[in-house]
């Protein structure tokens, strides 16, 4: 696989596009088949075979525009114009498109023609100065491109990961390339009263240096984007909910959505046992009759499991008003991908909004649901007997209800029996507390006298425990 | 597979301009997955959302590879008896019976129990033969001697179990039926799947497929599919639908819609007699395109305004 190729892949990896090997594999026979000359086709061909799902064919889209901008960006442009190659440029500017590719050519794959003897030029590091000089003077772009290339992988630019680095990187590609020397040959050229020369030298160096600027700051942001977002994304995880800032809303949404669609993924994979278990003797004898009595086709006696049916009902007063965002957050990801879910909110009194999270996006579904029955001040009793009107009919044996709230109900009665009759109806009764063990029972908070009528009741602060406590809740049937 | 010979972009040309012939109008894009998948020999997974034809794609390429297609629809609870194949019971039973009457003379000479077991076993074991094999879709897209299109459709409604079955199909073209052994494909056949993404194909799926996701259609595309399929339509009038359609999918609806409701929409127009869209006519006509009430009754009040911006547009 050549190393262009081998690069955008990596840079696809940490846009949470993940490339298999075969997959890459599969590209670099792609990448065969129809070259780099047709951009648009190659981008086309490239996307089907890496990226899989609507979400990674836009990151895979935007990745691919980055990458192969980056190696068409050494334009003399500017000098071109005075020199004979002024019509190359011309076409330059007037279709875009082509010199990109006449310039990508070169410079990615690297044993075409024209780019072999930049490579050579620039590979015995003995005396690298004379070629950089050289193509400097023949503004021969696509050498150039393919020395930066070539230094960039030498100093090893892919490990770029701060801010900071960028101008060491800089510095070391160009002294790579043979820095020292054209600034001697500056020197030299000035000395001997050749202005112009010297000038114009280092105005052509100076583009080179815009170029591997430019180029450096890309890589940048490539990799680090990716690594940061990542390094983002494991903390996330593990930051207790309520000191998560708002910004980092999208982020969460991301994270959630994803926990809970492999949640549900897991969950459903179990969902049917088929062919295992007892054998059932008369729908097998019913079956086989046609067959004169002999058993050819056996029937089992399977069992459904089914889709979990949950309701979910969540406190969004002001003493949690920290975290329920993310609560809510939860839910509203809980609604998307199990297919019976019920959703409730309330701090006095209780609303259902399953609609609201199905009609609306989360950005606006959640804040809207705070909005509507949020910022009251708490009465769980009032939620139990609403709770009660609304849906108790609805519970029965499969049901799985989960309170998502602290408990602290403002000196008011929690009404638990509420929630022991709810509990002796549904399946499982789960209680879910932002707030640690040890300080459950201390000033209104009624948990101690919520949580012996819970089939669990579980501290839940950061998104790693949530998914342990919900992945169980779906495992223990 | 002569078009596939050639030079990638040419090729891709020739497939679009083939699908074209056939009335299945296409971008680059669908053009050059068919062309991968036929170099790369890998299944082709069709997303996108109803009715953007994904299952026309399918019909299409059978049409223009000259591939007789086998379609296998999914749904859940298919299992592998429906899709890929099963004894045929009732051949076996006779069988049995036949080999009952055989018994006596084939063991004629046989002395003793263990002599009779000895003959007996010289005898193939036919009972789980390729003869008493039941070629479902899955099968008969193997075993059949010339290329076939298979189209498995709506994938994302068959179970998990379903999509481990289709595994080693997708990446070997082969299927291993344990009584027997392994049977590979005479001719690879061009698998597409589609699905509408009710839920997450398995990352193992995934990596076995190319993934074409169809979006709706631009307004160009979309005046030039009008155009195949509804031929006698007037112009002025089928660029007034499209513009009209197109700026229905900007709406908040629930069900967006699609290319086939479009094709619809403008085969009724033509029905009626319509020469140019009026705010009355596509209130009553309104539902080919919606597919819900709500819907209906939430554009109901902007029609005159999206007529207006249609004729407009067409101008």
């Amino acid at each position: 696989m050549d190393k262009p190729l081998a690069e955008f892949i990596e840079m696809l990896r940490y846009a949470d596009i993940p490339v298999s090997i075969g997959e890459s594999l599969d590209a670099a026979e792609t990448v065969q088949l129809i070259g780099y000359d047709d951009r648009g086709l190659l981008k086309a061909a490239l996307s089907q075979v890496m990226a899989k799902t609507v979400e990674e064919h836009d990151s895979f889209n935007r990745c691919f525009d980055e990458f192969f901008s980056y190696n068409i960006e050494l334009d003399f442009k500017e000098r071109n114009d005075e020199t004979d190659e002024g019509a190359d440029s011309i076409e330059d500017q007037s279709a875009p498109p082509e010199p990109a590719n006449e310039n990508e050519d070169g410079s990615s794959s690297e044993n075409e023609n024209g780019a072999g003897d930049g490579l050579e030029s620039v590979e015995p590091s003995g005396d690298p100065t004379a070629p950089l000089l050289e193509m400097l003077e023949q503004n021969d772009r696509t050498a150039l491109a393919l020395a930066m290339t070539q230094a960039a992988g030498d100093v090893n630019l892919g490990g770029i990961v701060l801010m900071t680095q960028r101008g060491l990187f800089t510095r070391r590609i160009m002294e790579q390339m043979g820095l020292d020397q054209v600034n001697q040959e500056i020197a030299a050229r000035e000395e001997q009263g050749d202005d112009d020369g010297a000038v114009d030298l280092a105005g052509r160096l100076e583009t080179l240096f815009d170029a591997v600027r430019d180029m450096v700051e890309r890589q940048l942001a490539l990799t680090s984007s990716g690594k940061g977002k990542q390094f983002r994304q494991d903390v996330l995880k593990k930051v207790r909910l309520s000191n998560i800032e708002h910004r980092d809303f999208k982020h969460m949404r991301e994270i959630v959505r994803r926990m809970a669609k492999r949640l549900t993924d897991m969950n459903s994979r179990i969902r049917k046992v088929k062919n295992r278990g007892h054998l059932d003797i008369r729908k097998t004898m019913r079956r086989n009759i046609a067959y004169d009595g002999i058993m050819f086709e056996t029937h089992w006696k399977q069992k459904h499991k089914d889709r979990p049916k949950v309701l979910a009902v969540c406190d969004v007063s002001g003493s949690v008003a920290s975290v329920a965002r993310f609560l809510l957050l939860f839910l509203y990801s809980l609604n998307e991908v199990l297919p019976k879910v019920r959703s409730f909110a309330f701090s006095g009194t209780l609303g259902e909004v399953t609609d609201l999270f199905d009609r609306l996006g989360a950005e606006e579904a959640v804040p809207l649901a705070i909005d509507q029955f949020g910022g009251r001040s708490t009465d769980y009793g009032r939620a139990m007997e609403d709770f009660k009107d609304l849906i108790f009919d609805e519970i029965d044996n499969r049901t799985t209800v989960i309170f998502l709230g602290d408990g602290r109900s403002n000196g008011a009665d929690p009404r638990v029996d509420i929630l022991k009759e709810i509990k002796s109806r549904a399946k499982r009764v789960i209680w879910l507390n932002p707030e640690r063990k040890s300080i459950w029972g201390s000033g209104d908070s009624e948990m101690l006298r919520i949580a012996p009528y819970c089939t669990t009741a579980e501290t839940c602060n950061s998104l790693n425990k949530l998914e342990l406590i919900i992945r169980d809740l779906l495992k223990s049937n | 597979m002569s078009i596939i010979d050639k030079d990638p972009a040419e090729a891709i040309d020739l497939i679009k301009a083939g699908f074209e012939t056939a009335g299945y109008i296409c971008d680059r894009h669908i053009a050059t997955s068919i062309y991968l998948s036929q170099k790369l020999d890998k299944p082709i997974l069709v997303e996108g959302p109803p009715g953007v034809g994904k299952t026309e794609l399918a019909k299409a390429a059978s049409e223009l590879l000259g591939a007789p297609m086998i379609r296998l629809q999914c749904y859940e609870g298919l299992d592998e008896s429906k899709a890929l194949y099963e004894w045929k019971y009732g051949k076996q039973l006779l069988y049995t019976q036949i080999l009952k009457e055989k018994l006596g003379d084939l063991l004629e000479d046989a002395v003793g129990l263990d002599q009779s077991m000895d003959k007996l076993h010289q005898f193939g074991d036919s009972f789980y033969s390729e003869k008493f094999l039941e070629a479902r879709p899955l099968l008969q897209a193997l075993k059949s001697d010339v290329k076939t299109v298979l189209l498995i459709d709506e994938i994302d409604k068959s179970d998990h179990e379903f999509e481990a079955y289709l595994l080693e199909i997708l990446s070997d073209y082969q299927i291993s039926v344990p009584e027997i052994g392994t049977i590979k494909a005479k001719t690879k056949p061009l698998v597409f799947l589609t699905s509408n993404n009710t839920r997450e194909m398995s990352d193992a799926l995934k990596r076995r497929c190319l993934h074409l996701y169809i979006p709706f259609p631009d307004a160009e595309l979309e005046r030039r599919i009008i155009k195949t399929r509804v031929p006698e339509l007037d112009e002025n009038l089928r660029n007034q639908i499209v513009s009209f359609v197109q700026q229905l999918r900007t709406q908040d609806l629930k069900k967006l819609p699609a290319v086939s409701e479009t094709i619809d929409w403008a085969r009724t127009l033509l029905l009626l007699h319509a020469e140019k869209l009026d705010a009355d006519m596509v209130r009553n006509t309104l539902n080919m395109l919606l597919k819900f009430e709500e819907d209906i009754e939430n554009t109901n009040s902007d029609v005159p305004k999206l007529v207006a911006i249609a004729h407009k547009e067409t101008r």
